[in-house]
């Protein structure tokens, strides 16, 4: 599965958990504008995190909060990519 | 989730209060993880007798909760080790004394990096689990000098203070998530802390309380026990004092 494939199913998942109606999932979507709130993004980071194994966003001190859908799912393809090149794989 | 399968981090879990509760614990069937930098003599006592005892398997993890940067590979390594934590109890603390217009800048900076830093940045990399797993429980050990002050402890009151706001504001952020956080707020107990008050002073303390006398650890370990079980549950961002009545 893609890393855009998982990220969309857990958002979805995570909408129907804490009953949030999310707005239509698309690159340009702003992520204040998806009907996630606060949480519900931490609770994604953390998931995303187990899944995937990277969190691009907590360990950097630098690291941009991406503003859009697309610029999310790019941090982490990025990501998955970099930790892949890191170890070896 | 079985009480038996549960696992809660203790930290400060090698002498006095710590060790009361992660011992409490592992006789209540979880398995309890005492964090420390080193594991002394009555931990390793309290290991072994709840290994012959058939308890909860309690387990020492050395680390020093001075070193921030590393608490994300703790957390990490318990989490690969135990799976996921269940309970999260912040009780490792220094209690340095001193009137703050002559206390070192350096003892004042190690007091808020083990009391505040270090519980705060580790209750973060915790409670991310906690998030995950959909369910757990804190407990901040705080202080009833946190509350009502004490002379010649104002460092150490701010940092317990510390622990009451981290509480309130954590059980409000993460309560949706089934995460309960709550502080327990011993008054003056007979343990290593106390040892240097003077008999003058721990006479003063006795009278004060309604009890007329000092509160124990077990006393505190009882509470701990509570507020991690599922008697507890609709429990969330509250202090539990525990002091015989010293701040009735």
């Amino acid at each position: 599965m893609s890393v855009k494939a998982i990220i969309m199913g857990q958002i979805e998942q995570i909408a129907r958990e804490h009953g949030k109606a999310l707005a239509p999932l698309s690159d340009d979507l702003v992520l204040m504008e998806s009907g996630l709130d606060s949480l519900a993004f931490a609770v994604l980071v953390v998931r995303l995190e187990n899944s995937l194994g990277i969190d691009p966003f907590t360990a950097a001190e630098d690291a941009l909060f991406p503003v859009t859908l697309g610029e999310f799912v790019k941090a982490y393809e990025q990501g998955v990519v970099r930790s892949a090149s890191a170890t070896g794989l | 989730m079985a009480k038996e399968k549960r696992s809660v981090l203790v930290t400060g879990g090698s002498r006095g209060l710590g060790l009361a509760i992660a011992q409490r614990l592992a006789a209540s069937g979880y398995r309890a993880i005492a964090i420390a930098r080193n594991e002394g003599k009555h931990l390793k006592a309290a290991i072994a007798h709840a290994e012959q005892t058939g308890q909860g398997p309690l387990h020492f993890e050395p680390f020093d909760l001075g070193k921030i940067d590393e608490i994300p590979l703790l957390v990490r390594r318990l989490h690969k080790q135990f799976g996921p934590l269940f309970g999260l109890v912040n009780n490792a603390a220094l209690g340095y004394a001193g009137v703050l217009a002559t206390m070192g800048d350096s003892k004042i900076e190690d007091l808020v990096r083990v009391n505040t830093l270090s519980p705060i940045v580790l209750t973060k990399y915790v409670v991310r689990g906690m998030m995950s797993a959909g369910a757990g429980r804190i407990v901040n050990v705080a202080s009833i000098i946190g509350v009502t002050g004490y002379s010649g402890l104002v460092a150490y009151a701010a940092t317990k203070t510390s622990m009451i706001g981290l509480t309130r504001s954590l059980a409000r952020e993460v309560g949706r998530l089934n995460i309960n956080v709550n502080a327990v707020a011993p008054g003056f107990l007979a343990t290593d802390m106390t040892q240097a008050l003077d008999a003058e002073n721990m006479t003063k303390i006795v009278r004060r309380s309604a009890l007329h006398r000092f509160a124990e650890v077990e006393d505190v370990a009882d509470a701990v026990e509570f507020l991690l079980s599922d008697k507890a549950r609709n429990i969330t961002g509250t202090v539990l004092t525990v002091d015989a009545g010293t701040t009735a």
